[in-house]
């Protein structure tokens, strides 16, 4: 059965289209709240429990932050099927880069991979608040899971990079 | 000599593995593969002769070949080192039924003569065959065998009650419990109460041995680890049997890996069939994500989501009601599918959990005052999980009282293979 994600607390904490924006240890700028740099946040958990989550194809949801590590999960599915070719950590970032700059969608628009998972944005504020915040996270989860893909001499982890071929829900990655 | 002096014959036929030995030892002389590798190169060959042929010399070669091929075949082992030349590999047992007689007799034959070396009409046999065989097998079975064979006596067990009969879970074999037998066919989760099976509580679960095996090949591929494709299956099982353990939780068994990896990591090397070039592999989270698919099976198969400590639950709690704790406290492991590492401990852990579980809730929503006795649960190990129905076997097969109980040559001949439909055990032998 999955792992579910601990930040069940939802007092005090913003939420666009349904989800909580969690505080991350992120130094990327947006939206999101800062958070302690000793305690864990989705990001860390996102990543951790990612080897062992991407065999699911049931996911039930507990809290409304499982929803934000569904969409993390598959992020991660994503990105590591961008690194599949690539053999050093430079072609690896300039990947993940281009990744991040393609246009995000959110919850409402095609393209967003999980339809009806959260609900729709009630405005244009609402929609651009939670583009950004898809933004940032996605590159704070990309810096650190390229330093679990590759070994720190640069070279591609094999541990990681074979979940690339793991689909996630079953969805196949364009 | 009269048979009954002598020790009886035990053949346990399975999916995967056969065990073969004599009553009173108390392992198998032979664990082999149900394979038989049978030459049918002479067939092959009459095909694409020429009817207008008139080379003579070339048609009696095939012509002894044919005659000859009858006896030219390999069991066990041997078949399976042979494969690939002359002689294609055949399994005569599928999903726990058998399906072809012929390779069957073929088996028995050279398992008789060339393995046990003893004459089967001066002993008795024991067979074994899954709770879900149908009365006509067993009736092919007699037939065979006294056919055949001509042995003087025969009875048909059921694995599930040679496995209790076994009993090492119990100072006493203790023949009220559920067996959980998982081999390389249809593994089954079979309710025992006083010698009876419990045959609409019986639940079967579509993961094997086999399935272990192919979804650690699977998890080694999708790695890219070089494996000869020739030889795919059966380095996956070597690499199963040899590094594969069951964990309590996956994540943290990832952390594990990561943290320590000369720890967990190991090295599989081998040699390529076909070319001999050595060639090594890495093994690392497949030893546990293997065993991992009897507790979670999603994520090996889509159409199958119960995990087995939920199936074992449902069964004990589909049977009457008081024999339930019973059961509970005897939950019997047979089956090579069930000798992982700490497989015991992690099944018993999950079926407390939700027997716990369930007691909790039922007595917060009925608001008891006096709290129910919690109920024991037991899963059994032993080492000799792996050949637990044999060793029954053996067991049964050494009380004075089998020897009465097997359908005798006479019967045979006087009522017909019918005889053999029915096993003893449905009639309360016990």
């Amino acid at each position: 059965m999955v792992y579910h994600s601990s930040f069940v607390e939802e007092e005090g904490i913003n939420k666009a289209c349904g989800c909580p924006l969690l505080p991350l240890k992120s130094h990327v700028r947006g939206p999101a709240p800062a958070s302690d740099p000793d305690k864990v946040d989705i990001v860390d958990e996102a990543i951790t429990f990612f080897r062992a989550n991407v065999f699911f194809r049931n996911f039930d949801i507990q809290s409304p932050a499982d929803k934000l590590l569904i969409y993390l999960t598959f992020y991660i599915n994503v990105a590591l099927k961008r690194l599949e070719g690539c053999r050093t950590l430079a072609v690896g970032t300039k990947a993940i880069i281009n990744l991040g700059l393609e246009k995000v969608p959110v919850p409402g628009e095609p393209g967003f991979p999980f339809p009806g998972l959260f609900a729709l944005p009630q405005s244009e504020d609402e929609a651009e608040l939670f583009r950004n915040y898809l933004k940032q996270i996605r590159e704070e989860t990309s810096g650190r899971l390229l330093s679990c893909a590759y070994r720190p001499n640069g070279t591609p982890n094999k541990w990681w990079l074979a979940f690339a071929k793991r689909k996630f829900m079953n969805i196949i990655i364009p | 000599m009269d048979p009954t002096c002598r020790p009886a014959v035990i053949f346990d036929n399975g999916t995967g593995y056969s065990k073969l030995g004599f009553a009173g030892n108390s392992e198998p002389s032979f664990i082999l593969p149900t394979v038989v590798g049978v030459n049918d190169s002479f067939l092959k060959n009459l095909r694409h002769t020429d009817s207008n042929s008139t080379d003579t010399a070339n048609w009696l070669a095939q012509y002894n070949a044919g005659v000859m091929a009858d006896l030219d075949f390999h069991i066990g082992d041997d078949a399976l080192s042979k494969s690939g030349g002359i002689y294609t590999i055949d399994r005569p047992i599928r999903y726990s039924q058998v399906e072809n007689w012929d390779t069957l007799e073929k088996f028995w034959q050279q398992s008789i003569y060339n393995y046990l070396r003893c004459d089967p009409e001066e002993h008795y046999f024991l067979l074994t065959d899954s709770p879900v065989t149908s009365p006509e097998s067993r009736e092919y079975m007699g037939e065979i065998m006294f056919e055949t064979f001509n042995v003087p006596g025969l009875y048909i067990a059921v694995q599930s009650m040679l496995t209790l009969a076994a009993g090492y879970s119990t100072p006493k074999s203790d023949m009220t419990g559920v067996v959980v037998d998982i081999g390389d066919g249809a593994p089954q989760v079979v309710p025992v109460v006083n010698g009876y099976v419990i045959g609409s509580s019986m639940k079967s679960f579509p993961i094997s041995g086999d399935d272990v095996t192919r979804f650690v090949l699977q998890l080694l591929q999708e790695r890219g680890e070089l494996i000869p494709p020739e030889d795919s299956m059966e380095t996956a099982r070597k690499i199963k049997e040899a590094y594969c353990y069951s964990c309590t939780d996956i994540v943290k068994e990832f952390e594990r890996h990561d943290k320590k990896p000369d720890k967990y990591i190991k090295l599989w090397s081998g040699r390529k069939p076909k070319t001999g070039v050595p060639y090594s592999v890495d093994v690392g989270y497949e030893r546990f994500l293997g065993p991992e698919i009897f507790f979670n099976p999603e994520i090996y198969c889509s159409d199958f989501i119960t995990p087995l400590p939920d199936l074992i639950d449902m069964c004990v709690q589909s049977s009457p009601i008081d024999t339930r704790r019973a059961l509970y406290k005897n939950i019997v492991l047979a089956g090579g599918g069930t000798i992982f590492k700490d497989f015991y401990k992690r099944l018993q852990n999950s079926v407390k959990k939700i027997v716990d579980d369930r007691i909790a809730a039922n007595t917060a929503r009925l608001g008891l005052d006096v709290k129910p006795q919690p109920v024991e649960v037991n899963v059994a190990s032993n080492p000799i999980q792996g050949y637990a129905a044999w060793f029954g076997g053996s067991v049964v097969a050494s009380l004075p009282e089998f020897y009465d109980s097997c359908h005798t040559k006479e019967e045979y001949e006087e009522y017909g293979a019918s005889i053999c439909r029915t096993s003893p055990i449905f009639k309360g032998m016990y």
